[in-house]
């Protein structure tokens, strides 16, 4: 792929515009061939769990599953912030497809490569 | 496939990109796909993204676009 880029997204049903268009720029990204990672932190790491997402639907978007789907089927990876994930009391055994519980030490490698980030 | 047609009709930005991409790996190197995308951002984006994934922009008169898949990936 020809570079990288880092989508940074913080929330989840308290701001679905924000959760939405974050999957729109990571797609974009992955779909013109950039190495993508999509940080999931704070509120954000709910949307790791799956089902969760299946309601959230913004006019005049895609449907968020239907947008975090086609971000993994071509290649994106979402990383999803480990403490922020206990701290909710959420369930590692029901992530969604391709996404991975990680530590900060896996996004700091990420950017120390020189990758760029965009936050939502 | 040599040659593919897809109108994404209002669809545009990542959600139209990430598909389009789908649509043009399918393609034969040196296959083409005939796209009509209404999207008004597409008129910058669609050259854009053929600028950072190599892909040959043929034609361009919006909404119609021809994009050919680049010889070697």
């Amino acid at each position: 792929m020809a570079g990288k880029l880092c989508v940074s997204l913080t929330n989840a049903k308290n701001d679905t515009d924000k959760a939405t268009v974050a999957f729109v720029i990571a797609n974009a990204a992955v779909g013109s061939d950039q190495e993508t990672l999509v940080f999931l932190s704070t509120e954000g790491v709910r949307l790791a769990v799956e089902g969760y997402a299946d309601d959230i639907h913004e006019t005049g978007f895609a449907p968020l599953k239907e947008l975090m789907a086609n971000f993994v089927e071509a290649g994106g990876t979402i990383f999803v912030c480990s403490p922020c994930f206990k701290k909710r009391g959420l369930d590692e055994n029901t992530l969604v497809k391709g996404a991975k519980i990680v530590g900060g030490a896996k996004l700091v490698e990420f950017l120390a490569s020189g990758a760029p980030c965009v936050s939502y | 496939m040599r040659e593919d047609s897809w109108d994404a009709g209002d669809m545009g930005c990542g959600e139209l990109i990430v598909l389009l991409r789908k649509r043009v790996r399918a393609l034969i190197p040196g296959g083409v796909l005939h796209l009509t995308a209404r999207d008004p951002g597409a008129v910058e984006d669609i050259p854009a993204w053929c600028r950072l994934t190599g892909h040959f922009l043929r034609n361009a008169e919006h909404p119609f676009y021809d994009i050919e898949r680049k010889k070697e990936d």
